[in-house]
């Protein structure tokens, strides 16, 4: 199974069908209002939610789901016992030497994991179900998103796979030419001297070619311009706008 | 044409598309070799607490590395923002994009204060720095600052002496060398001196 597949849904649901700029936009203030909170129990909830979003609608099998669900069910633990173990408390459970586990950093602890684990839910449902090229034509077209920034973006993104190339080629050719590096800050260092300077050379000379190609192709800052894909306001739109709010104010009440 | 501003002066310091393309470029590039630090960092993360905080620099180079490299107002902020992107179209999510945002503005904040005339190790890694403050401040938010006074004292006395050496030392010397390359003399926004090298 190569890696295309294993992006590719098993049927594609109404949430395939909402305005990307639209879905963008209410995933964002949701990941700003959790992101800003302090109540754990709240972030438990919207956790919840977004892990229903996840299963219920983006159309992938369980067993696909559950597999990228594994780094933000790791994520939990990672960022929680950190907290639990050194964060400041006055209420102590437990103490050995300078780990120390009262009843508020036992709770940071859960507000950090839950708060991680609800940002990768709603952003692998996010990035299961939108197209990036489609998400940059809907900020176009429905935020205004100036268009130099659009295409930008989509050109850079594209060359992408060629800088993972010159990486992986780069890498190859130190390991045959047995290229040592110095130990600690020094050798760090070296290597990223040696890694990124050709890397940025090649491309900021591309990205320059590419800039002169559109300008040649009448490609203007600030022109009128029509779009390959238009995007509009669906219907659909509000069906996911009221649902995610009414969603989100539910996981409010309940805590 | 494109060397004109909106007034229809021409403009020596704006950003033209040229630049713009290639400061979201140097973002995209910064968020694949972040992407390949990642793996390092999280394997370096639980075993070995301090040297995961001297590697933390890395997040913070992008936005003055970009600025040393195109010397225009907004540099910073976009590329911060970029490189940003792409980790969050690779699964990072979206507190990236939040946290891009923040840091490339301290960043782009130091170099505007000095007028984006100077592009030294100590404004670049006084940009580094700012960054690091401006990640703290989300941090604050976010929850990951409630640590213990030593604890939070060491992670992020760290993380400050490492955001220094990656923007200031490192980019600071990794632009020299891109510099002798040539790549940079074409972007950089045309100088007196070079008015005057014509006449």
């Amino acid at each position: 199974m190569n890696l295309f597949d294993l992006f590719t849904p098993h049927k594609k649901t109404w949430l395939y069908k909402v305005n990307p700029a639209v879905k963008f936009v209410l995933f964002f203030a949701l990941f700003m209002i959790v992101f800003f909170n302090q109540h754990y129990q709240f972030t438990m909830n919207i956790m919840i939610m977004s892990a229903l979003l996840l299963f219920l609608f983006s159309g992938y099998r369980l067993k696909r789901l559950l597999l990228f669900s594994i780094p933000i069910v790791i994520s939990i633990f990672s960022t929680a016992v950190t907290m639990i173990l050194f964060g400041k408390g006055e209420t102590i459970w437990w103490q050995w030497g300078i780990i120390k586990i009262s009843e508020e950093s036992f709770y940071k602890g859960l507000l950090l994991g839950f708060k991680s684990a609800s940002f990768g839910f709603l952003g692998l449902v996010f990035l299961l179900t939108s197209r990036p090229v489609m998400l940059f034509y809907a900020l176009m077209q429905q935020l205004k998103l100036p268009a130099k920034f659009a295409y930008s973006f989509m050109a850079a993104l594209r060359l992408v796979p060629i800088i993972i190339d010159e990486l992986q080629a780069r890498s190859n050719a130190f390991k045959v030419r047995g290229v040592t590096f110095s130990k600690g800050i020094k050798g760090i260092f070296e290597r990223l001297r040696l890694y990124m300077l050709p890397i940025f050379a090649q491309s900021i000379r591309r990205a320059q070619r590419l800039a002169i190609a559109m300008e040649a192709k009448r490609f203007q800052i600030g022109a009128d311009r029509t779009y390959y894909y238009p995007t509009t306001y669906q219907p659909i739109d509000g069906v996911f706008a009221l649902l995610l709010i009414s969603l989100s104010l539910g996981a409010y009440f309940l805590s | 044409m494109w060397l004109k501003n909106k007034k229809g002066r021409i403009d020596l310091k704006g950003l033209r598309f040229t630049d713009l393309l290639i400061t979201i470029m140097v973002g995209i590039v910064f968020g694949v070799i972040m992407k390949f630090w990642d793996d390092l960092y999280s394997v370096i993360k639980p075993i070995m607490p301090v040297a995961r905080q001297l590697l933390y620099g890395m997040w913070f180079m992008v936005g003055p590395f970009a600025m040393l490299l195109i010397r225009k107002p907004g540099v910073a902020i976009i590329a911060s923002l970029a490189g940003a992107s792409l980790s969050a179209f690779i699964g990072h999510g979206f507190e990236v994009l939040l946290y891009g945002l923040v840091q490339g503005l301290g960043a782009e904040l130091i170099f505007a204060s000095f007028r984006y005339k100077r592009f030294g190790i100590f404004v670049a890694g006084f940009a580094g720095v700012a960054s690091c403050f401006a990640g703290f401040f989300l941090d604050l938010f976010y929850g990951y600052a409630a640590l213990e006074a030593w604890a939070l004292f060491v992670k992020y006395g760290l993380r400050v002496i490492s955001s220094f050496i990656f923007t200031g030392i490192f980019a600071y010397y990794i632009v020299r060398a891109l510099e002798a390359t040539g790549v940079t003399n074409s972007i950089r926004p045309v100088s007196k001196e070079d008015y005057e090298s014509l006449n």
